[in-house]
């Protein structure tokens, strides 16, 4: 198969995996704003996919350690093994979705080369050093270190606005829904700066195996546009399965530990993606939403669901570098291996989406089911109009 | 075999991490507690409390004070990491 061919479909594969990085993380920027009832669902995405696309130009610190840093000789890398990497990385990424699992869309993609580059080139083609320290121990600390300081605002947040009275009006928390815009806005931002980046690594990658770009280049501007795009839109269409997850799931968040967890989750990826570090930034929310959680006297934490998330962490490289690893055994039998491996992939990916329509979660259903687990605070204006709603409703049931 | 973990670099993230956090959500609830006095003393300053009248404009403007401040701490973070577009674009 012509190699320029096999680099087309891996940069179109790359761009889609962007895309459901953008739906699988939405999560991470707008559960608490839409919990909390800070913004409607479908600003909230919005909100988060034009952060995200800004993002995207903000920074290229990240893509550079991927292609650079990731492999030992990027020369023994060819266009097919990138290409088997991806189908690991989208193919765990639509299950974790499918199970409304926060995990790691960058472990994933990070999982998928490790299996797919070791099959191919052995365990010596990868730079096991390099991924622990920039991959493994950032995954290791990083929810810890947001965890912290989530607990350590939320704590501080409700001592400074304690009243006599503990009325969330009375004591003004309600008001931090207006800060929760600004906050989570910057944690799509800080998305768009950290993941974006890692799309634009394999597309990096994948040039300079296809003999397109010399080994070491910048990242191109293209590059940078699509993955910008694809993030973007991908933010847009919205992963509500991980939304609900997030904002219900894990704990009972209000409008200051919303906050407290959304500045913490941003500090830490600024913080990180300035270090150049490829941190998961679902791991860093999650943790933030956990500390927060804890951080709030009588703040319940949902430690079943918490558990099951650090289950599908673990899991997560090592499965998407099985299926990787599989794949790279079939791409490697020749053109016809690539040809079956893209329609097993598509033929997954169909069926995945076909399945998930059963039971569908969309903007519609996931916020009134926030709002019953969250306790949305209300403005004077929204619970006027809701109670008009409901007596309008009796009128015509009395009908 | 392997190098052991960067824990400068770990700590400065860690550092960092922690003290934005907490700059921001702190300087942002003292605004909202602020905020919440100046409205609590908006009756009596409607009135023509002076003394009131006085209060609310303090708190009211500290509280504008410290939310411009927690903005602009967000924008700070932004900019530590806008210089490394012009590398990008080049």
């Amino acid at each position: 198969m012509d190699s320029i061919v096999i680099v087309g479909l891996v940069v179109v594969l790359a761009l889609f995996f962007d895309f459901t990085n953008g739906f699988h993380d939405t999560a991470n920027a707008m559960a608490t704003p839409i919990a909390t009832g800070a913004l409607k669902p479908r600003t909230a995405v919005l909100i988060a996919s034009v952060m995200n696309l800004i993002g995207a130009f903000l920074s290229t610190a990240v893509a550079t350690m991927i292609s650079v840093g990731m492999i030992n000789d990027a020369s023994t890398l060819k266009p097919e093994i990138v290409f088997a990497g991806l189908t690991g990385a989208i193919l765990w990424n639509l299950t974790t979705w499918f199970l409304g699992l926060p995990s790691s869309s960058s472990h994933a993609l990070f999982g998928g080369l490790i299996g797919a580059v070791i099959v191919a080139a052995g365990f010596g083609a990868v730079n096991f050093d390099s991924i622990l320290q920039k991959i493994f121990y950032p995954a290791l600390f990083a929810p810890v270190i947001a965890g912290l300081a989530a607990w350590l605002a939320t704590r501080i947040a409700y001592a400074i606005t304690k009243r006599s009275s503990d009325d969330d009006l009375q004591t003004g928390r309600g008001r931090f829904r207006y800060g929760q815009i600004f906050s989570s806005s910057l944690v799509a931002l800080a998305h768009g700066t950290n993941d974006a980046q890692k799309t634009m690594g394999v597309i990096t990658l994948v040039l300079v195996a296809g003999g397109l770009q010399a080994d070491g280049a910048h990242v191109q501007v293209w590059v940078i546009l699509a993955a910008a795009l694809a993030i973007a839109l991908g933010t847009f269409s919205g992963g509500w399965r991980i939304i609900k997850t997030m904002g219900k799931g894990l704990s009972e968040v209000k409008p200051a530990q919303g906050l407290a967890a959304e500045v913490a989750t941003a500090a830490t990826i600024l913080a990180s993606s300035k270090l150049g570090f490829a941190l998961s930034t679902t791991q860093v929310a999650s943790g933030s939403i956990i500390g927060s959680g804890l951080g709030r006297s009588g703040g319940k934490v949902r430690w079943g669901k918490a558990g099951q998330v650090v289950l599908g962490w673990i899991f997560t490289l090592p499965a998407a570098a099985l299926v990787g690893a599989i794949s790279s055994a079939l791409v490697l039998t020749g053109p016809a291996g690539i040809v079956i491996d893209a329609i097993v992939t598509v033929g997954v990916i169909i069926a995945i989406f076909q399945i998930s329509r059963r039971n569908a979660v969309t903007h519609h259903n996931v916020a009134s089911e926030l709002e019953e687990a969250s306790e949305v605070i209300l403005t004077k204006k929204q619970r006027k109009a809701n109670e008009k709603a409901a007596a309008a409703k009796a009128r015509k049931g009395k009908k | 075999m392997f190098t052991p973990i960067s824990w400068n670099s770990l700590f400065s993230v860690a550092g960092a991490a922690v003290l934005g956090t907490l700059l921001v959500v702190t300087m942002f609830s003292l605004g909202i507690r602020l905020f919440m006095n100046a409205e609590h003393l908006k009756p009596k300053a409607a009135k023509g409390d002076v003394k009131s009248l006085r209060a609310e404009a303090a708190n009211r403007a500290a509280s504008y004070a410290l939310f411009a401040l927690s903005f602009g701490a967000v924008i700070y973070g932004i900019l530590l990491i806008v210089p490394n577009v012009i590398p990008a674009i080049k």
